[in-house]
Formats: C-alpha cells, structure tokens, sequence
C-alpha cells in the first residue's frame, strides 16, 4: 500500500530524511517513534504534499503511484489522510461546510455514492459522537477557537467521515489528557481493518498503550534505525533513545 | 485622447448648463461647480482613480436603453429608477414619495453638485413616530449601448421616530455611467437600516456620492455590497451631528479582473458624544483595483466621541492592487479612535489543510475568501437581502470572467 524507498527530503533546502525505508500494508499498524528533530513530522508533511518539503531522492509510491507527482489534494483522493500535529483555524468556514466539500470530493473520486446533505449530517454526528465532541462544533468555524483536544478529536472525527485508506497520524497524542487520549485512540481503533493501513507518529509510547502497532520503528537523523515489534516501545520507554542511537553509531 | 480636469469641468459645466437653461436655474448651477475642484491625478483623493474612460463620451450623451437583465425585487414595495428617471413605485404605509428635495449637505465632488444641478430627486420621506416593517427596495438601473451617463438622486429622509429600512440596489449594462447621489437624513429617535448594494456589469461606469446626515439623535446602520466595474468611484461623507447619534457602517467590496474600486469614506464628528464604527472588508483578484481611505474627521468640541475604523484586505495573487489607510484628523484629546488597515494574503496553511482534505486548490482558495467575509454576511439583517447577496458573493469569488465579458 505504502512503499517507500530511500526516500531524501529538504525543507527549505536543509536535508531532514535521509534515505528512509518503510513498508506499509493493508491492515497494519506501523508506529513511528523517534526523538525530537528526528524527521518523523516531517515524513508525514512530505506524504501529505505540504509545500515547501521536497523530495529530493528515492521515492514514496502509494497504491504503485508516485506521491511526488500528485497534488495534496489527489493524495487525499487517492485515500490518504493526514490528522495534523496543529490542525489550523479557518474562521469563516463552518466545520459542516468544509466536511460537505472535503466528502464530495474525496467520495466522488472514489467512485462512493454521494451523500446528501441529511445522510451527510447524520453521519457527521455519529462521529462527533464517538469522538466526544458535541454536535454544536459541525457549526463552528474549523477549528475555530477548540481547544487543544478538541482540534485533535476534530481530526479523528474527519478521519472517520473520511475512510481513507491509510491515515497518517502525526503526533495526535501530543497535548492530550488521558481521557481525551482513550477517546482518540478508542476512534483510531475502531478504523481499524483489513483494508486499512495506519502509521501513527509519536514521541511517546503512551499512546501504544492504547492502539497497539503491529511494528514500530525508530526514527533517528532521517533514517529508520531499528525496526520490531511492539514490545520495541515498551523497551524505548525503559531505556530512551540513547542505547539505540549510541548502539546505530558503534554499528 | 486623455481627459484633463480643465476639460473635464468644462463639459460638466456645459452639460449642467444646457440641462439648467431648459428649467431656468442657471445660476445656481454655476455656483456649485465654480466652487468644486475638479479631479487631477495629482490631488490626494483622486489618487488612484484615473477619468481616463470618461474619454469616450459618457458625459454627452444621456442613458436611455432599456434594462436587459431587471433586478429582482427584494421587497413587496419596490421603487424604481430608471436611467435616472422614477418609472414607478409601490409604497407601504407611512412612507410618501416627492421630489421637493431638502438642501443636502456634504457634497462635495464636482460630479455630485453636477448631480445636484440637474437630476431630479426621488424623495422617500418616513412619516413621524411611523415603524415601516416592510423595506423598501430602490432599484436603480441603467442602461446605454453606447458611452452615456444618468443621475439619480435618491434623498431619504426619516422624521422624528420614524423607523425604516431602505435596500438602495444598482443595476446597469452597457455602456452606463450611473453618476449617483443618495442621502440619509435622519431626524431625533428615528432609526434607518440602510443597504447599498451594487451588481453592475463590468463593462459599466459608477461615480457615486452617499450622504448621511444625522441631524438627529439617531441610529443608522449602513452595509455595502460593492464589485468592482470598468470605473467605480464611491464616495461616502457621513455628518455625525446630534450628541447622541450612532452610525454603524459595515461592508464588503470585492474587485476581480480588471474592476476597480474607490472607496472614499468621511466620517465627520462636530459634536459631543456620538458612535461611529466602520469595518470594512475587500478581496481583490487578478488584476483588479480597490482604494479604501477611511476618514475620521474630530471636530473641536466633539468631545467623548468613540469612532472605530476597520479595514482588512485579501489579495488572491500577486497582480492585485489594495491601497488603504485610516486617515484620522482629531482636534480633540477626550476621544476614542481605534482604526485599523490590513492587506494580506490567503493563509498557505489553511489552503494546505483544505486541500489535504481532498479539495481542489481553486476551491479552497474560494472557500477561504469567502470565509474572510462571512462574518459581514451573516450580519445582514434581513433574509431577502442575505439570500441575494450570498450567491452573489459566491458568483464573484468562484469565477474570474475575462474583464469586460459583459460588454454590449
């Protein structure tokens, strides 16, 4: 589903990846941990196409097509779905009026039927249901004015409207408590399936506690250095990076 | 062949003159505009506008076509002016219609005294302590295949108590100059919802003057809807004069292509203890034009004033041109005077998480410029004039049509 071979990539011309593999398939749950500056939000912008993250070697294929050569918008098309570490405010635009465009594109390309505007509000809400947030946010402007949980609930939230294929969760674990935190991971897993691939970046192992990976991965100076299973989490909780990146060096 | 203003004040001149002679008024046609100093590039308040395509002939000839695409009415009782000329109306109660107009003050422009000298004005005039419920929708609409100017007049005036809400709507196709003048007189406790909405073809010229005299302790809440056109000039004077008093002005002007819009605003304080609050939103793409100069004018004495001043900007590309400034002249120490002028552009960050939504980069573009003035719109008070106004906010930040594409 997602391949991605020795992938280099520039923000602003300074080199942050530097030759990373990984390989996701269908129904697995891939956590990326790593410490800070390692390049894990980083990976997540440059497969979502953010401007100014550029690929500058290898490549990043998804479903066989080359992310390089598709406009974010064709990616989120394709069924790719980024929740962003800071999901931005857009006063002016409703959240239901994003959710109404967002869905009509991405259903349309995908060949889904259409939903119109009752069905659309209707599953709107039973997403903000599952997601505790309250029916009153479809209202307001994107993200305007939510608090720091309730942007990141308000990304799971579209991720289950969405039904992407592979959703990329860059660090939505980041400012959470921990009821929020349950909320959030109790949404990532009931997206979990057969048909679906996941790959959540995070700094903590916390949040694995709650959706457990099939592999994690530990990002360091752009590359993937150490690949296991998720007891690798509970080992990097113990221990921190340092053996791993000292271990990568005396290598 | 470009137009000076040495020529240009003599053709007004004429123009007024010959129109003058035929009802014997002469001479107070000749004073008004002796008085007026005519436009030149190099005066500050015709900076960045140019007359240049007054050079065809608008002046000369008199519009008279007949109105292609007619405005819908907004209203049950709708007043309609057409070319210049009252073509019919249908009034609710309490509300009378004549042409004896007041003296207006404020005018200033050498084409509102031209308006001044020759037009005949349509006065809607609100009976004391009478609530009009129902608005009364101006339609004023021109037409003229060939380069050719009308001037309509409107003149409302509000007695004591009087309540009322007033949509002043223009149209125009072709090739019509519409050389406006509208005032808002309001008297003690009298209360005017005022809407000024403009949806003239691009290919059409606009130089108008609106005035709003509080004479009274009065309320006035003004929006204005404006796109830009070949030449549109829009020149707002408001005289804030009865302690008391409180203007509320909100707007949204949006130029496209090649339109241009200047907006001149005045809001003039002469006495203690009035309200004044402007704010003032434009969206300006591809290679159109817009001037906002937002005047606040404290006199001495005007003391406890509270006058607010707001203009934000979006430029959607590089090739878009906003000039704005707050221009504030106090001679008084007890006031408030907050103002504020911004240009910027969209935010890439939230064109990239819109997009990254699966909606196309054009799309998101109009999604967010439409949210930069959706608070505007959704402040209109009246549901006919909303549902009017956000298709046409819609139709002029979906499509860029090639400039001129309405054109006879």
């Amino acid at each position: 589903m997602l391949e991605i071979r020795d992938l280099h990539a520039s923000v602003a011309d300074k080199p942050i990846l530097k030759g990373l593999n990984l390989t996701v398939n269908p129904g697995e749950v891939h956590a990326i941990m790593g410490p800070n500056g390692s390049g894990k939000s980083t990976l997540a912008n440059v497969l979502s196409g953010r401007d100014n993250y550029e690929i500058t070697g290898g490549e990043a294929l998804f479903e066989g097509n080359s992310l390089a050569e598709m406009e974010p918008e064709e990616r989120a098309q394709a069924g790719l779905f980024l929740a962003f570490q800071y999901p931005v405010e857009i006063p002016g635009v409703s959240n239901m009026e994003f959710l109404k465009a967002a869905l009509e594109s991405v259903r349309g390309a995908q060949g889904k039927e259409e939903w119109d505007s009752v069905t659309l509000l209707r599953q709107a809400r039973a997403a903000c249901k599952q997601v505790n947030l309250d029916a009153s946010f479809l209202k307001r402007g994107v993200n305007e004015g939510f608090s720091g949980g309730e942007k990141k609930r308000n990304e799971i939230m579209q991720m289950m409207l969405m039904e992407p294929k592979l959703a990329l969760l860059d660090e939505t674990d980041s400012g959470l408590d921990i009821d929020a935190l349950q909320v959030v991971a109790k949404g990532v897993n009931s997206l979990r399936s057969p048909e679906r691939g996941i790959v959540l970046v995070t700094h903590y192992q916390r949040l694995l506690d709650y959706i457990v990976p099939d592999f994690v991965h530990v990002l360091y100076n752009g590359q993937i250095i150490k690949s296991g299973g998720k007891e690798l989490a509970l080992e990097l909780e113990q221990k921190g990076y340092g053996w791993l990146t000292g271990e990568e060096e005396s290598a | 062949m470009t137009v000076s203003a040495n020529e240009l004040a003599l053709e007004l001149k004429t123009q007024a003159l010959a129109n003058a002679r035929r009802n014997g008024s002469e001479g107070v046609v000749l004073d008004a505009l002796e008085g007026a100093s005519f436009p030149q590039r190099k005066s500050e308040r015709w900076k960045y506008t140019s007359l240049q395509a007054l050079a065809d002939g608008h002046l000369n000839g008199v519009a008279a076509g007949d109105i292609a695409q007619p405005l819908p009415a907004l209203s049950e009782c709708v007043v309609s002016i057409t070319n210049g000329a009252l073509t019919g109306s249908t009034l609710p109660d309490g509300v009378s219609l004549h042409h004896e107009s007041p003296e207006v003050n404020g005018l200033e422009t050498p084409f509102a005294l031209y308006n001044s000298a020759v037009a005949r004005a349509v006065v809607l005039e609100v009976a004391a302590n009478t609530r009009v419920a129902q608005p009364i929708h101006v339609q004023i609409q021109s037409a003229s295949d060939a380069p050719a100017h009308c001037n309509p007049r409107v003149i409302v005036k509000l007695n004591t108590g009087a309540e009322a809400t007033v949509i002043e709507h223009y149209h125009a196709e072709g090739q019509a100059l519409t050389n406006a003048v509208t005032a808002l007189i309001t008297a003690d406790n009298a209360k005017l919802t005022h809407y000024r909405l403009q949806g003239e073809h691009a290919s059409t010229l606009h130089i108008g003057t609106l005035v709003i005299d509080q004479q009274g302790v009065s309320t006035v809440d003004s929006y204005q809807l404006m796109t830009g056109n070949r030449l549109r000039r829009n020149d707002v004077h408001a005289l804030v004069n009865k302690s008391g008093a409180e203007l509320n002005m909100k707007g949204i002007f949006v130029v496209r292509n090649k339109g241009h819009v200047d907006n001149q605003m005045c809001v003039e304080h002469a006495v203690p203890n009035c309200e004044s609050d402007q704010n003032f939103k434009g969206l300006a793409g591809e290679s159109g034009k817009a001037v906002f100069n937002g005047r606040i004018h404290i006199h001495p004495g005007a003391s406890g004033t509270n006058a607010e001043l707001s203009n934000k900007n979006l430029l959607l590309n590089a090739g878009a041109e906003i000039n704005t400034k707050p221009e504030l002249e106090i001679y008084n120490d007890d006031v408030k005077c907050a103002h504020g002028t911004t240009v910027g552009q969209l935010d890439a960050m939230q064109q990239f998480y819109l997009q990254s939504r699966g909606i196309a980069a054009a799309e998101a573009k109009r999604m967010l410029s439409l949210g930069f003035v959706n608070e505007l719109l959704m402040a209109l008070p009246h549901e006919k004039v909303a549902e009017w106004a956000t298709p046409w906010l819609e139709a002029e930040l979906t499509q860029a049509s090639p400039a001129g594409a309405d054109a006879a």
